[in-house]
């Protein structure tokens, strides 16, 4: 610890602290532009001089590490000329336009000419002129406002990881340039904007259109993947706006699939006002008639019931109180991605915060395309990568991942055992073992090559498993998680304090689903089957769309050819089209309300902007639902609500009691004797399936947002691709070919790729080429085998 | 090509043997006593004592900021597990510069030799020259005798049978003057554009690929052969306390013999002047002499006298820099010759300090106007405000440099700027 | 080399490349010693070019721009067979470079700039080459010329074109 005094106050900072964060930790005001909290100190602007006592020069705060003793003045009338000076610099190449400049209102630059400029400028010459570029569909530049802070650059270094950006020239030829056709290559491409302290970057879809002074703040969280990150959603009126970070919040940066999916709140396929279908075709009623309606279809009937993971802890609640007052037979299934329900040794959900990965020795993602799936924990796994930790790598394809990964190894989804067994193989030489751990191998004829990668990862102290879509679809998912628990055990992380077994979930709210469905979930493959098979007479569907997500597309459809469909929701999706009855219920952004993300943090989303249509919260559609069905009303309002969840997740009752969100975890649910072997999987397809889950187009949401679909375009991979040494083998090369599944034959083109897996059909596109999502082999008709 | 001759020599160091035809030649250099001294520092030496020597003789560095060699070497880490870097800052950009190029184009063992015991008490296994892009004949010397030198053994592994191994290679800038810098010259080592690091942390402790780093100046490394030697006390008692040793002036503009000498520190400017040069090209006494490269603070007739060592310079208001001494007569044009530096300074800013690129492009902006004649009553106050507060509020000295002639001019001839302002109304 | 032709080092670049790349502690180190040789080779850093040593090196490509575009002995633009860099700065400004610079451009009947459109001179001002002893220094490509004069310019000049034509 270091004591120092900043304008005659003594504080204490640990050592080391730059006298810039030693003053922003205290309150005191310092001005800057280049320096980030997040990003790597460049000291370039100048702007953050203060006077150190005892020094014959000013220091720039932000690269000036503190020392016992120091006496700091920041206010000193020589600073504010030297603040005065820097502005004069800047603004002599800076156009005078604020009024038209987006970033006018909330812009550093402007605050600072305001509190530190000179009322006048003395400068008289030419300014310079600059080159805008291209930097994807979601950034503008108007290069001539920057001033050379570099934080886009470092940003892009160090965070995206992409590279992308750097400086040409120098002096005050000076410029920052994106090199075109890689510019978009980041999924946290919004970012530049909300970085860039003026208007030189801007939020290209929000640009022009509104001013920072004209806007609403909203504080909620956001639904579109696993994390939640809070945000901040800006709304002019009622019309969203924009969505940013918060600040403070853990997270600094948000994903662009979060971001920019704020138009799909008003898109046409929003559910606006509860609809009837008649004569084919889905008409306008009322909420009484569409209740009706309902009731009709469902009373007494034999219902299964779907519903996301999205929903609030409130709206989850409502949907086991509707289900459990009305058909308490019903089973329910909120996971598209589960084709294996036995119970996990560990659930889904992380034992670890992003935190604890961050800093653990060694990581390992298991099967997952963590930059689409979980792109802020990637950006974490890329700040550990810079600072030379270990991140490894197996699974179907070479996902990109914009960072090093120290070790890796492409594989079949049917190796997995093999894998897993060559681990625990490596493992038991050294003597390392846990109870089971030789019945299990002993059910593995093969070793696989790339166990090693795993268990070269589990050797240190502490490590952190990133168990993946790739383990958690597998059709024998309980045996592999068993293995890789056994494995953990046997290498000494044990599950208290050194846990490390995150299993990447479906969605939010992994944590209390299991808790308060797991009695009655099964997978919604099972629930399509029962349906045409007869042994239901309808379906519930709350707020997801099987027939443009998840695994089981066709078993949907099949299922909906058989039985009619309630759907509650948000978005129509494409399983829209086979409603019968739709009620509409308000989007994320559109209630109060409680989730937990995947590491069990909970977020409280307070202030949501007005619905549209005439969506309701969940809730109260449910509670109607119950009562049109004939039931007492299970709940009359949020306190009810509340009190029954926090039966199953007490941590919820602690926060709403106004503990701080941080100090409470809600922990993932263990099934330690969920003992499952590995069995033998005997194919007739040659081929393993793995499909891509895309953060541009993957949920009802994205697909909703015209934003995102457009970025995804550039992101887009070819529909169908394999390894072309598997093609070869097959005297096979890209083009069109016929594929054989379960399902029947399906013509489709195939491009080749050296990332994927041998062995590996990988589908880069849901829906084409048939519905491959739903199966998880396949054969090329023709070629030699 | 001229081969700097010294009429008056006392005694010289790094061009003691500098007249010697084909001294580029291994053979030729040995003959003459080059790496005679080599294989007893080899042996007998060792880091503690080398360094100790170096600090007794008082040598300072002769890349412009005088910083104390051996107490440079002395804050170089040991035993943290990463290689030590030795490397040779060879860019030579100051204007009014030009020594280092006579010592690698003339005498490239006595730099090579110096480098080696350099590198043996910093436990350097890999050194380099970063020579400037423009010194191409120069770098081909270099490569000819680092290459004659390995083949003798005196570069590469087990130099000499002594055990230690150093390899040293020659690396070539591209036009940049920035990079003479020592942490630009580090960022462009590795390949990059030579915008500098701001310090802490020091290149002694995090430099070239993070690992502790010394740069020093040619002339720097070329003295310590010299040092070793005959050793430190030896060092010691030429020139002045504080200022020993001897040192080269490069001295250029309007004198009659131009030309790299050295002499022995506290000599006069005029003796340097008079003696050695030949006097001026008009009149007796200079008008401005610019003591140790344009980055320094001007100097007037008044100064004459005073001797050239590092305090001698800052006592009379200026810095003794390179030794780079520019001479104006009474026929400059100041003006133009500011007009001209402060384009320098905006050309070779790295850019990334407000200050400096800004400020560096706004006084070349109004010294233009001001020599065409177009200059406004304001503009005096302007530059003197614009480069007061550049100086010493930028990551590197280039901003306090850039501040120099024009704070030097606003001073010293402000009635000559007036008058240029005063044609333009008149 | 036409400006459609793919460039490719020769073979023997490549070894020299590879051996250089040894002497540093990481590749990016040989990018400006790299660049000099391309320059040499194809007579300018076209963007092709420099996709090429970005190859080379395997480093990325916006690092390889940074680096042309911040060092002025990196072109990307070809210059006339004779490049003729004089110095101004103060050494040779004091010994008449400005004169000289005009004189020459007079000469050849082109700006600083400017190549001449026969293609054979460029003649462009420099910051300080290092060797105000000799000032005024002009470089031809890159060899110095000490104490040039506006006659041995005229010289120079002949000298090229006598032998500039016969090529
Ligand atoms: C803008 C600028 C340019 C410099 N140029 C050179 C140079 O060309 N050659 C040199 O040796 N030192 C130059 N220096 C000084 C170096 O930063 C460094 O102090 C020196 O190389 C250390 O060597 P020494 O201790 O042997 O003098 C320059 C410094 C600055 C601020
Ligand atoms: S002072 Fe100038 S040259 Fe030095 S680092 Fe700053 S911008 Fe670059
Ligand atoms: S914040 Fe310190 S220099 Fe920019």
């Amino acid at each position: 610890m270091t004591t120092l005094y900043i304008n005659e106050e003594e504080i204490t900072v640990s050592a080391g602290t730059s006298i810039l964060e030693a003053c922003r930790s205290h309150g005191v005001d310092v001005p800057y532009f280049c320096y980030h909290p997040e990003l790597s100190v460049a000291a370039n602007c100048r702007m953050c001089l203060v006077e150190v006592e005892g020094w014959n020069k000013p220091a720039a705060s932000c690269c000036t590490p503190v020392a016992e003793g120091m006496k700091i003045h920041t206010q000193t009338e020589a600073i504010k000329k030297d603040r005065q000076m820097v502005m004069e610099y800047l603004l002599i190449n800076h156009p005078l336009d604020c009024p038209v400049c987006d970033e006018g209102g909330d812009c550093r630059l402007q605050d600072y000419a305001v509190a530190h400029g000179a009322s006048h400028s003395r400068y008289v010459e030419a300014k310079r002129a600059a080159t805008n570029h291209d930097l994807g569909p979601f950034v503008t530049t108007y290069m001539t406002r920057c001033i050379h802070c570099t934080r886009c650059v470092r940003f892009a270094d160090e965070v995206a990881g992409t590279g992308d950006m750097g400086i040409l020239n120098r002096s005050d030829h000076m410029s920052i340039a994106g090199i075109v056709e890689e510019a978009c290559e980041s999924e946290l491409s919004g970012n530049l904007a909300d970085i860039c302290p003026v208007g030189a970057l801007l939020d290209k879809p929000s640009h022009d259109v509104s001013r920072p002074w004209e806007m609403t703040h909203h504080q909620s969280t956001c639904t579109q993947c696993p994390n939640g990150c809070d945000i901040n959603i800006e709304s002019r009126g009622d019309e969203v706006m924009r969505i940013k970070p918060v600040e403070g919040s853990p997270e600094p940066w948000l994903c662009d699939r979060g971001r920019y999916v704020y138009d799909a709140f008003r898109s046409d396929n929003r559910i606006l006002e509860p609809e009837v279908r008649q004569d084919g075709e889905l008409l306008q009623a009322t909420w009484d008639e569409a209740f009706d309606r309902a009731g009709d279809l469902l009373r007494g009937k034999r219902v299964g019931i779907i519903f996301s993971p999205y929903w609030s802890a409130e709206g989850l609640a409502s949907i086991r109180l509707m289900r459990d007052a009305v058909f308490p037979d019903a089973k329910v299934a909120f996971d598209l991605h589960r084709r294996d329900m036995r119970p996990f040794a560990f659930e889904e959900g992380f034992s670890m915060t992003t935190q604890q990965i961050e800093d653990v020795e060694h990581v390992v993602i298991l099967g997952s395309d963590l930059r689409q799936r979980l792109p802020l924990l990637m950006q974490r796994l890329r700040k550990r990568g810079n600072m030379g930790k270990p991140v490894s790598r197996i699974g179907a394809m070479n996902y990109r991942t914009n960072m090093s990964i120290s070790s890796d190894a492409i594989i079949r989804p049917r190796d997995w055992p093999a894998v897993i067994a060559r681990a625990m193989q490596q493992v038991s030489d050294l003597g390392q073992t846990a109870a089971g751990m030789d019945t299990w191998l002993a059910a593995v004829p093969d070793r696989h090559e790339a166990g090693k990668v795993l268990a070269d990862s589990l050797m240190g102290e502490t490590c952190a498993l990133l168990v993946g879509e790739e383990i958690r679809s597998h059709v024998d998912a309980a045996a592999l998680i068993h293995g890789l628990d056994l494995l953990m055990r046997a290498c000494g992380h044990a599950e208290e304090g050194n846990d490390g077994r995150n299993l990447i979930p479906e969605g939010m709210n992994a944590q209390l689903l299991a808790s308060a469905f797991g009695d009655i979930r099964t997978s919604a493959g099972d629930l399509f089957a029962s349906a045409s098979a007869g042994e239901l007479d309808a379906l519930v569907l709350i707020g997801s769309d099987p027939v443009g997500d998840g695994l089981f597309p066709s078993a949907a459809k099949a299922a909906l050819s058989k039985v009619p469909l309630i759907q509650i929701g948000a978005i129509a999706g494409e399983i829209g089209n086979s409603a019968e009855v739709q009620l509409p219920a308000a989007a994320y952004s559109e209630v109060d309300g409680t989730f937990i993300n995947m590491e069990g943090r909970i977020r409280v989303a307070r202030q949501p902007i007005r619905s549209i249509g005439q969506a309701r919260p969940l809730w109260k559609v449910m509670m109607r639902l119950a009562q049109a069905l004939g039931a007492d009303v299970p709940a009359v309002d949020m306190t009810e609500l509340r009190d029954r969840m926090a039966a199953f997740a007490p941590e919820l009752a602690d926060v709403w009691k106004d503990k701080a969100t941080e100090e409470v975890l809600v922990p993932v649910a263990r099934n330690r004797d969920a003992e499952a072997l590995p069995a033998r999987l005997d194919s007739s397809f040659d081929l393993d399936v793995v499909s891509r889950y895309s953060m541009y187009r993957e949920g009802m949401w994205a697909r909703a947002s015209d934003l995102l679909l457009a970025a995804g375009k550039l992101h887009a991979l070819n529909d169908v691709i394999m390894h072309p040494e598997t093609l070869a083998a097959k005297g096979l090369k890209e083009g069109e070919h016929t594929v054989r599944t379960f399902l029947g034959e399906h013509s489709c083109h195939i491009g080749v790729r050296e990332d994927v897996s041998p062995g590996v059909l990988f589908v880069a596109k849901r829906g084409v080429a048939g519905d491959l999502s739903d199966v998880t082999a396949a054969s090329i008709v023709g070629g030699q085998s | 090509m001229t081969i700097p001759s010294d009429p008056k020599q006392v005694k010289q160091i790094c061009f003691d043997r500098i007249h010697i035809p084909n001294l580029t030649k291994l053979s030729v250099a040995r003959e003459n006593g080059a790496y005679a001294f080599l294989p007893t520092v080899l042996k007998e030496f060792d880091a503690g004592k080398i360094i100790d020597e170096v600090k007794t003789s008082g040598l300072r560095g002769r890349g412009g900021a005088g910083f104390p060699t051996g107490l440079k070497w002395s804050f170089v880490p040991r035993n943290t597990g990463k290689p030590t870097y030795l490397l040779c800052n060879a860019d030579e950009g100051e204007p009014g510069t030009f020594k280092d190029r006579d010592i690698m184009r003339f005498d490239p063992h006595l730099l090579i030799e110096g480098m080696i015991m350099a590198g043996f008490a910093l436990d350097v296994q890999d050194a380099y020259i970063y020579i400037r892009g423009e010194f191409l004949y120069e770098t081909n010397v270099m490569h000819a005798a680092i290459e004659e030198a390995y083949e003798a053994n005196l570069l590469g592994d087990n130099i000499l049978g002594s055990g230690f191994s150093m390899h040293l290679t020659v690396h070539r800038g591209a036009g940049a003057y920035i990079c003479g810098e020592e942490t630009a010259l580090i960022e462009s080592l590795e390949g990059k554009p030579g915008r500098p690091r701001f310090k802490p942390p020091f290149p002694a402790v995090e430099g070239f690929y993070r690992c502790p780093t010394v740069v020093n100046n040619v002339e720097t490394l070329a003295t310590i052969p010299a040092i070793l030697e005959h050793g430190g006390d030896w060092h010691a008692q030429i020139g002045e306390p504080n200022n020993t040793g001897c040192k080269i002036f490069s001295v250029s503009g309007h004198v009659n013999k131009p030309g790299n000498y050295e002499v022995p520190m506290g000599t006069s400017l005029r003796t340097l002047i008079e003696d050695y040069c030949g006097g001026l090209q008009h009149g007796s006494v200079p008008k401005v002499i610019i003591p140790g490269g344009s980055s320094t603070p001007w100097l007037l007739a008044e100064h004459y006298d005073a001797p050239l060592t590092y305090d001698g310079m800052i006592k009379a208001g200026s810095m003794l820099g390179s030794g780079a001494i520019i001479v104006m007569d009474e026929t400059a044009d100041l003006i133009a010759v500011t007009r001209r530096l402060a384009h320098f300074y905006a050309h070779e800013s790295c850019g990334q300090c407000t200050p400096c690129r800004e400020g560096t492009g706004w006084l070349e902006r109004i010294m233009n106007r001001v020599e065409a004649g177009q200059g406004r009553e304001e503009d005096m106050q302007v530059l003197n405000e614009a480069a007061a507060h550049m100086a010493g509020r930028t990551i590197c000295a280039l901003a306090d440099g850039a501040a120099a002639p024009i704070l030097s001019l606003l001073k010293h001839f402000p009635e000559e700027v007036r008058a240029r302002l005063v044609e333009n109304v008149a | 080399m036409s400006a459609l032709e793919q460039p490719q080092f020769s073979e023997a670049r490549k070894a020299e490349i590879a051996r250089l790349v040894t002497r540093y502690p990481g590749a990016q180190s040989a990018l400006l010693p790299v660049l000099h040789m391309a320059q040499e080779d194809f007579g300018y850093l076209s963007m092709e070019t420099q996709k090429l040593v970005a190859e080379t090196l395997g480093v990325r490509l916006m690092a390889v721009r940074e680096v042309v575009t911040f060092y002025t002995m990196f072109r990307e633009q070809p210059t006339g067979q004779y490049l003729l860099e004089v110095c101004t700065n103060a050494g040779c400004m004091l010994n008449g470079a400005d004169e000289l610079v005009a004189h020459m451009c007079d000469a050849l009947g082109i700006k600083v700039g400017e190549t001449t459109p026969d293609g054979m001179f460029t003649v462009t001002e420099v910051e300080c080459a290092g060797a105000c002893g000799g000032a005024p220094v002009v470089q031809v490509n890159n060899v110095y010329h000490e104490k040039a004069t506006p006659a041995s310019m005229d010289e120079l000049i002949a000298k090229a074109r006598s032998e500039g034509g016969a090529a």
